[in-house]
C-alpha cells in the first residue's frame, strides 16, 4: 500500500466516523417513534378511567363506594352461601393414575387439589380495569413451538414486554407472569394472577399447524371444545399443568357458567379484531381464524377475564421470516394494547353510566 | 461551550451490574450500579449518608431500599427511584472523575453515554430527560455501538456485549445501526445467577444461599467447558458454615447462554451482505462483563462452525471498553455537534 493509498483509507475511515457520529446526535435529537408519541399522549390526556373519575368525581365516588359495598356483601355472601349462591368448581383431587392413563404427555408433580376459581356475581365485576397480567407463553426449557431458528418462548416475551411497555405508558398496571427465559409452569402462572388480583390475563402464545391448515391468528377464552385441532393445541399447551384434558373438562363444567366466561369473550373479540386489522396490512396472506375456546389451562383457574392470543404462526415461512423483525413484533404489541384498551375503554363507560 | 480550555469530556458506561467512567483528564473508575436509600431514621443514623452507591450500597443492603436501576437493561418507566437512581449513579461518577457538582466554576461537561441497547430502544427519552442538568452536553448510545466506535470496528463486524441484565448484539456495516442490525437477549449475567441460584436450592435444599453469593460465585469461578477443578463454596446450613461442591450447577447455569448467544449469532450473520459474511464472521467482538466468562469465547466460536466457522475476540479490557468507546465519540464529536445536544 502506497502513502497515498493509506491517507486515503485514513480520511475514508475519518469520512465514517463523521458520518456516524451525525447520524448518533440525529438519533439523540429524535423524537419517539410514532406509537410511543400516542401512548405518551393517551397519558397526558388521562385514561378513560381516569377522566371519568375527573369529570364525575362526586358521582363515580357514589358509584364506587356502592359498588365496593356491594362487593364487600357479594363476598361475604360468597363466603357463607353454599353451591347455589356461588356455581364454583370443586373438583375431587386428581387421582395420580387418572392423570397418567388419560394422557401420554409427562405430568410433573401432580398437584393433589385444584385452586377452584371464585365466581364473580355480574353486579360487582366491572370494577375497572387497571391491573393487567401478561404472560409470556413457555420459557426456560420449555421452548414452545419452533422454527428452524426461532422458539416460540423467545418470541412471546419479547412481544409480552413491548406489549408491558405500552399498556403502563397507557396508565394500567403490570405485572409479567415471567421476567426472563425460565420455567414457569401453568399453576404458578395463575397463581401469579389470582394471588395479584388482577383485573385481566392475557396469556401470549404463537400458533403452530401441522399440514395444510391454513396458518392465521386467533384468540381464545375459556371453554369446552370437541374440534380434535384445539384438542390437540389445548393439550400442547397445558402440558406441564399436571391435569389431563379429562379432569379439566369436570373443572369446565361448574366455570362455564360463570360470569368472567362472557368478559373474556368480550376481551377476546376486542383483542381478535384488532389484531387481525392491525396484521392483514403487514401479512396480507394471515387468515381470521377468529375467536374460539378451548380448555386452556391457564383459563380455567384464573378468576378474572382471560384470554389467550395466538397472535402469528410459527410453522408459516413469512409469518417466521416476519417475528424475526423487532418492527413486526412491535406491531403485534400495539394490536394486542389496542385490543386491551378498547375493552378497558368499554368497561370504564359501563362504569361511567352506572351499571 | 467554545473554550475548548474549559471543557472536560467523559465516557460512561452505565450497565445493568457495573458503570464504569472514563475522562479525558485521564481518570477512570468503576462502580457497581446499585444505589440505596436508607429505610428508615434507623438506617439513616447507623448509615450517616442519605444515599449509598456501589459495592457500598450491596454491603449495607439490609438497611437500604436497594435499586439495581437497568435491571434486564431497561429502567423500569414509571419507576421514581430507579431514575433517581440512574441520576445518583451518573453525579457519583462525575464525582469520581473529579467534577465537583456544587462548584460555581468548573468545567463544561460533554457526556456521551452507553445504555444496553434494550434501554436505548425503549427508554431513551426518558434517560435523557432524567440526565439531563447534571452534565452540559449530553449524548446517549446504544453500548455496542460504543463499542465498535471505540474499537474502530465500524465495518464487518459484529459486536456481541454479554452483560449482566442483556446480551446485545450489533452488526456493523458502516453507518449508524439500525433495529434491523440489532438484537437483544436476556440470557446474560443474570440469567445464569437465576439458573445458578435454583440449581443451588435444589441440589442443596439444606443451604442457605442468595443471588448475590451465586453473583460472587459465578464472577470469581464461572466457566464454560471442562473444569479445571472441583468448585466448592462455604455456605451456612442451619447456621453452620458447610462445604458444598457447586462445579457441575456452576457449569449449567454458565453454559445456559451459549445456546441462545450462538443460535443469535447464527441468525445474523447470513443477514450480512453475502460477499461480506466471512468477514464478518471472522470479527465478532464480545465484550461486557460476563464475556470474561473463562471457556465462553471458544465456546462460541466453535457455535460458528455449522456455517464455516468464524473467530471470536474478546476486546483486551471489557470493564472499560464502553465507557472507552463513549469517550472516544465525546472526543470527536464537534462542537455543533455538543451545541445541538446541549442539556
Amino acid at each position: 500500500m502506497t502513502a497515498k493509498d493509506g491517507e486515503d483509507t485514513a480520511t475514508a475511515n475519518r469520512r465514517q466516523r463523521r458520518h456516524m457520529l451525525r447520524a448518533a446526535v440525529a438519533d439523540n435529537m429524535a423524537k419517539p417513534r410514532d406509537p410511543r408519541v400516542r401512548s405518551k399522549h393517551a397519558r397526558a390526556t388521562a385514561p378513560a378511567s381516569t377522566r371519568a373519575a375527573g369529570k364525575r368525581g362526586t358521582i363515580l365516588a357514589g358509584i364506587a363506594l356502592s359498588l365496593v359495598a356491594v362487593t364487600a356483601g357479594a363476598l361475604m355472601l360468597r363466603r357463607e352461601a353454599g353451591p347455589d349462591m356461588a356455581p364454583v368448581a370443586t373438583p375431587s383431587p386428581v387421582a395420580p393414575g387418572v392423570a397418567a392413563s388419560s394422557s401420554s404427555l409427562p405430568s410433573p408433580a401432580v398437584p393433589q387439589t385444584f385452586e377452584a376459581p371464585a365466581a364473580v356475581d355480574r353486579s360487582v365485576f366491572p370494577l375497572a380495569v387497571r391491573r393487567v397480567v401478561v404472560d409470556a407463553g413457555h420459557g426456560g426449557a420449555d421452548h414452545g413451538a419452533s422454527a428452524s431458528d426461532l422458539a416460540e418462548k423467545d418470541i412471546t416475551f419479547d412481544i409480552a414486554t413491548r406489549l408491558q411497555q405500552r399498556l403502563e405508558d397507557g396508565g394500567f398496571e403490570v405485572l409479567m407472569t415471567r421476567e426472563g427465559d425460565h420455567h414457569l409452569s401453568l399453576r404458578e402462572r395463575v397463581q401469579m394472577a389470582n394471588a395479584n388480583h388482577a383485573d385481566l390475563f392475557i396469556s401470549v402464545h404463537v400458533n403452530w399447524f401441522d399440514g395444510t391448515s391454513v396458518p392465521g391468528i386467533e384468540t381464545y377464552y375459556l371453554g369446552a371444545t370437541e374440534d380434535p385441532e384445539l384438542m390437540a393445541l389445548a393439550q400442547r399447551e397445558n402440558r406441564e399443568s399436571g391435569y389431563s384434558l379429562g379432569d379439566l373438562r369436570q373443572l369446565l363444567d361448574g366455570v362455564y357458567a360463570d360470569f368472567r366466561q362472557d368478559e373474556s369473550r368480550r376481551l377476546a373479540g376486542k383483542v381478535q379484531r384488532s389484531l387481525y386489522r392491525s396484521l392483514l396490512p403487514v401479512s396480507p396472506e394471515l387468515r381470521d381464524r377468529g375467536v374460539k375456546t378451548a380448555p386452556f389451562v391457564v383459563l380455567v383457574a384464573t378468576e378474572m377475564p382471560a384470554i389467550l392470543a395466538e397472535v402469528s404462526c410459527l410453522s408459516d415461512r413469512r409469518e417466521a421470516e416476519r417475528l424475526k423483525r423487532p418492527r413486526y413484533r412491535d406491531h403485534i404489541a400495539e394490536a394486542l394494547f389496542e385490543g386491551i384498551r378498547a375493552y378497558a375503554r368499554d368497561i370504564n363507560q359501563t362504569i361511567e353510566k352506572g351499571t | 461551550m467554545t473554550d475548548r480550555q474549559k471543557v472536560l469530556n467523559v465516557g460512561i458506561d452505565l450497565g445493568t451490574s457495573r458503570s464504569a467512567i472514563s475522562a479525558s483528564n485521564g481518570q477512570r473508575h468503576v462502580v457497581e450500579s446499585y444505589v440505596g436509600w436508607p429505610v428508615d431514621m434507623v438506617a439513616r443514623k447507623v448509615l450517616k449518608r442519605s444515599v449509598l452507591i456501589g459495592s457500598d450500597a450491596v454491603e449495607n443492603r439490609t438497611m437500604l431500599d436497594l435499586h439495581r436501576p437497568l435491571e434486564r437493561g431497561l429502567v423500569k418507566e414509571g419507576s421514581k427511584k430507579d431514575l433517581d437512581a440512574v441520576r445518583q449513579l451518573l453525579n457519583h461518577l462525575l464525582e469520581l472523575a473529579g467534577i465537583d457538582l456544587e462548584a460555581k466554576k468548573r468545567p463544561s461537561v460533554r457526556a456521551v453515554v452507553g445504555v444496553p441497547a434494550e434501554a436505548m430502544r425503549v427508554n431513551k427519552q426518558q434517560l435523557r430527560s432524567t440526565l439531563e442538568g447534571a452534565v452540559d452536553s449530553l449524548m446517549i448510545v446504544s453500548e455496542p455501538f460504543a463499542v465498535a466506535y471505540g474499537l474502530d470496528a465500524l465495518l464487518h463486524s459484529l459486536i456481541v456485549d454479554i452483560g449482566a441484565g442483556t446480551s446485545d448484539f450489533c452488526i456493523m456495516r458502516g453507518h449508524f445501526p439500525t433495529e434491523e442490525d440489532q438484537r437483544t437477549l436476556v440470557a446474560a449475567g443474570d440469567s445464569i445467577d437465576e439458573n445458578l441460584l435454583k440449581l443451588v436450592q435444589e441440589h442443596h435444599p439444606e443451604a442457605q444461599v442468595s443471588v448475590y453469593m451465586v453473583r460472587e460465585w459465578k464472577e470469581k469461578h464461572g466457566f464454560v467447558g471442562k473444569p479445571q477443578g472441583r468448585v466448592k463454596v462455604t455456605v451456612p446450613v442451619k447456621g453452620t458454615p458447610t462445604e458444598i461442591d457447586i462445579t457441575d450447577d456452576l457449569r449449567s447455569a454458565c453454559e445456559s447462554i451459549v445456546e441462545p448467544l450462538v443460535e443469535t449469532m447464527l441468525d445474523l450473520l447470513p443477514r450480512v451482505d453475502p460477499e461480506f459474511q466471512a468477514k464478518v464472521r471472522n470479527n465478532v467482538i464480545l465484550s461486557g462483563g460476563c464475556s470474561l466468562l473463562s471457556g465462553l469465547r471458544p465456546a462460541l466460536q466453535d457455535g460458528l462452525d455449522p456455517i464455516g466457522g468464524g473467530n471470536i475476540q474478546s476486546v483486551k479490557d471489557a470493564v472499560f471498553a464502553g465507557a472507552e468507546g463513549c469517550l472516544a465519540i465525546a472526543l470527536d464529536a464537534e462542537d455543533e455537534d455538543w451545541d445541538r445536544l446541549v442539556s
